[in-house]
């Protein structure tokens, strides 16, 4: 019998038909979908004994307690810890993913000149080529650090400037620092004994601070109750979500916080219903956009449960008097001074002129001097648009030992130092190691701030500020709702409404 | 017309044999064992009690898997026999300290979250539920790893139709299959976060 062309078409068809009653196709199927979940370089935690360790993040300066759940020597999972006296067990959702970060595609890992491959060779030589030309700047994203003195030791060496960018948090202290002398690292919100708090813009229960501290505080004391045991007072243009959960949302004209505090003060010494005496504010409830009788209202509402105090968004002198006024400083309730305050805090100013800066991994991938200088930038994770001559990588998450002062505007002093939980991948330096092996033995000078010993905290005011001044341009830009974290991270972080919105978004 | 479906029939049963016979051989690789483990021996011989003797919980619940080397060289420090196996056991992995390369059966991918504390402890199911009698052999089966996936025919391989043939224990339909039976209803993101 000889097989035709039709015969050997009927056996394919035959064969065809058959394999779909074999597992043949739906195995392979789902064969293949699995292995296109496992790529070779997708990384995986390695197998071996669980643990849990607990630590500090080190993403941002609000250095919440972590408790990190690790398998085979690495970090796997991470979570709140409840016993941290600040965060109490919160965490943004950029700490709860955090552990991941360090594999994250935008992670540096060569150093880069100018957008080419170099290396650490040719960045050190660069560095002492700028060093021997002109004095150097150095930009610090955390002052307190240990690293921070050396930061000021090397920039005091070599007749350059030392810098450290602020927090909003540590902004909104800055005029008492100014009036007293007392560092503004070493101030803090007594949260916890307040029972009338006036936020003017403060995103407190949208990432404020340590995330955590006041949304606890808010939902023990505050929640769900229309005479709440502390009363959250939230002025602001438009109803955030703190606006919306206040037990009281005041909507003001964008831009005119300061003169609705100056407005509040007024009537606070006009009607004397505070103790404090000071400079009369002028009248300018009109810039306000609210209706006198009610700022009359919302002042004897301040007064009506204390202690009371003010917390602006930002640096705002109007706002920080109204506190004054309200005897909030120095006081229970108010704001007050840590036992040991900055004692590790070194003295920081704007960049001076300079021939090079750096800019430490902690600064914002946003922050750009305004400064003609060779640039010296360390991250961990690369931000896309730059205008910096050199990306050094340095240690990401949990990588490397460090410590994390005090948070910005903590009632609670609490230093932690964060040891290394993961070997940062090969060709990874800090700034700080970078600086150290440019100059072994740099000199031992003390940069301290001067103000850091203990003394009496009081504040009195001479006369009210300029609220409708402009307030002077700075060194630099520094926006805390970027962190130092690749373009996605950012973005969840900004989305996760646990951050300060966007300066303009008010306006 | 009728020639025709008899080379139509011929070519479907072609298929059928190789898919249903010679597919499975194909698809997976057969790996021994680095050490020819006896359950059977070890409960007799070194008085074992139960499977948690060996394959314990920590105080926090989590599973401590297949004992270590150490543990091991608590009896076989020197060869106990003559048997090849004691020799490779003992002068591979003991007297170097090197951990036994196991290849285990029910290992699951790195995307399932399986904790034996709550299936043990809590729901009260004995271990022969999802690894059958291994506990009770005398031999250590040979190890089947899919040559696509990578995964241990154990926890991914058997039926694609879910008919309940082949190995099974500790498959993701077991699990549904288990969940089901007993109305525990834990979602997707219980075993897959």
């Amino acid at each position: 019998m000889k097989s035709t062309r039709r015969d050997l078409l009927a056996w394919t068809g035959g064969a065809v038909a058959g394999m779909f009653f074999t597992p043949v196709p739906w195995k392979v199927l789902s064969d293949v979908s699995i292995w296109t979940q496992n790529w070779p370089w997708i990384p995986q935690p390695p197998r071996g004994p669980v643990d849990v360790k607990e630590t500090t993040c080190t993403l941002c300066p609000n250095a919440c307690g972590l408790r990190v759940r690790m398998a085979g020597g690495a970090p796997v999972g991470v979570a709140g810890l409840p016993s941290h006296p600040i965060s109490r067990g919160a965490l943004c959702p950029l700490a709860f993913g955090a552990h991941q970060l360090n594999w994250h595609p935008a992670r540096l890992r060569d150093v880069l000149h100018r957008g080419r491959k170099s290396s650490w060779d040719e960045a050190a030589a660069a560095f002492r080529k700028a060093m021997g030309e002109g004095p150097i700047a150095i930009i610090d994203g955390r002052n307190g650090r240990a690293a921070s003195a050396l930061y000021a030791r090397f920039a005091a060496a070599h007749g350059g400037s030392y810098s450290a960018v602020r927090s909003p948090e540590e902004k909104a202290l800055a005029p008492y620092e100014k009036w007293t002398g007392v560092p503004a690292a070493a101030l803090g919100y007594d949260l916890e004994n307040a029972r009338t708090i006036v936020s003017f813009g403060a995103p407190l229960l949208d990432g404020w601070a340590t995330p955590g501290r006041f949304t606890r505080l808010w939902s023990e004391r505050a929640a769900a109750s229309s005479d709440p045991e502390l009363r959250v007072i939230q002025i602001e243009p438009e109803q955030s979500r703190t606006a919306a959960f206040a037990w009281k949302w005041i909507r003001v004209r964008p831009g005119s916080e300061a003169a609705l505090a100056s407005s509040i003060a007024r009537v606070l010494l006009e009607e004397r219903l505070v103790s404090a005496r000071g400079p009369m504010p002028p009248d300018t409830a009109a810039q306000t956009g609210i209706d006198p009788e009610v700022i009359r209202q919302l002042a004897r509402t301040i007064v009506e449960r204390t202690p009371a105090v003010v917390i602006p968004a930002g640096e705002n002198e109007s706002v920080a008097a109204l506190n004054v006024i309200l005897g909030a400083v120095g006081a229970r309730g108010g704001i007050i001074r840590r036992n040991s305050g900055a004692d590790l805090q070194v003295c920081a100013g704007p960049p001076g002129p300079a021939r090079a800066v750096v800019i430490d991994s902690a600064v914002s991938w946003d922050v750009t001097p305004n400064i003609q200088a060779e640039v010296f930038r360390f991250a961990a994770w690369h931000g896309d648009d730059t205008t910096a001559d050199w990306l050094l990588p340095a240690p990401g998450f949990l990588e490397e030992k460090t410590d994390m002062p005090t948070p910005p505007a903590s009632a609670i002093e609490h230093r932690a130092v964060v040891e290394p939980l993961l070997i940062p991948p090969p060709g990874v330096k800090s700034a700080a190691d970078f600086l150290a092996e440019i100059e072994p033995s740099i000199p031992a000078k003390d940069s301290r701030s001067a103000a850091a010993k203990p003394r009496e905290f009081h504040c009195e005011l001479r006369e009210w500020p300029q609220s409708s001044a402009a307030p002077a341009p700075p060194s630099w830009t520094a926006d805390w709702t970027l962190p130092v974290l690749p373009p996605l991270s950012a973005k969840l972080f900004q989305e996760s409404s646990l951050r300060e919105a966007p300066a303009g978004r008010n306006v | 017309m009728r020639r025709t479906s008899v080379f139509f029939g011929l070519g479907g049963l072609v298929a059928l044999a190789l898919g249903w016979l010679a597919f499975p051989r194909v698809l997976y690789t057969r790996q021994q064992q680095p050490v020819a483990f006896q359950h059977k021996t070890h409960a007799a011989k070194a008085g074992t009690s139960g499977c948690a003797d060996c394959h314990s919980l920590r105080e926090d619940g989590s599973f401590t898997g297949i004992p270590k080397t150490a543990a091991c060289a608590a009896c076989h420090a020197e060869r106990m026999g003559t048997s090849s196996t004691e020799a490779i056991l003992v002068d591979n992995f003991v007297k170097p300290g090197r951990e036994t390369p196991w290849l285990v059966y029910a290992r699951q991918p790195a995307n399932v979250r399986f904790s034996h504390a709550i299936h043990t402890k809590r729901a009260g199911i004995l271990c022969t539920k999802c690894h059958a009698d291994q506990g009770e052999s005398d031999t250590v089966k040979v190890y089947e790893q899919n040559r696509i996936s990578g995964y241990s025919r154990d926890i991914a391989g058997g039926s694609a139709f879910h008919s309940g043939r082949g190995p099974h224990g500790t498959r993701m339909s077991d699990c549904e299959g288990c969940h089901k039976e007993r109305a525990v209803d834990v979602g997707c993101l219980g075993c897959h976060q």
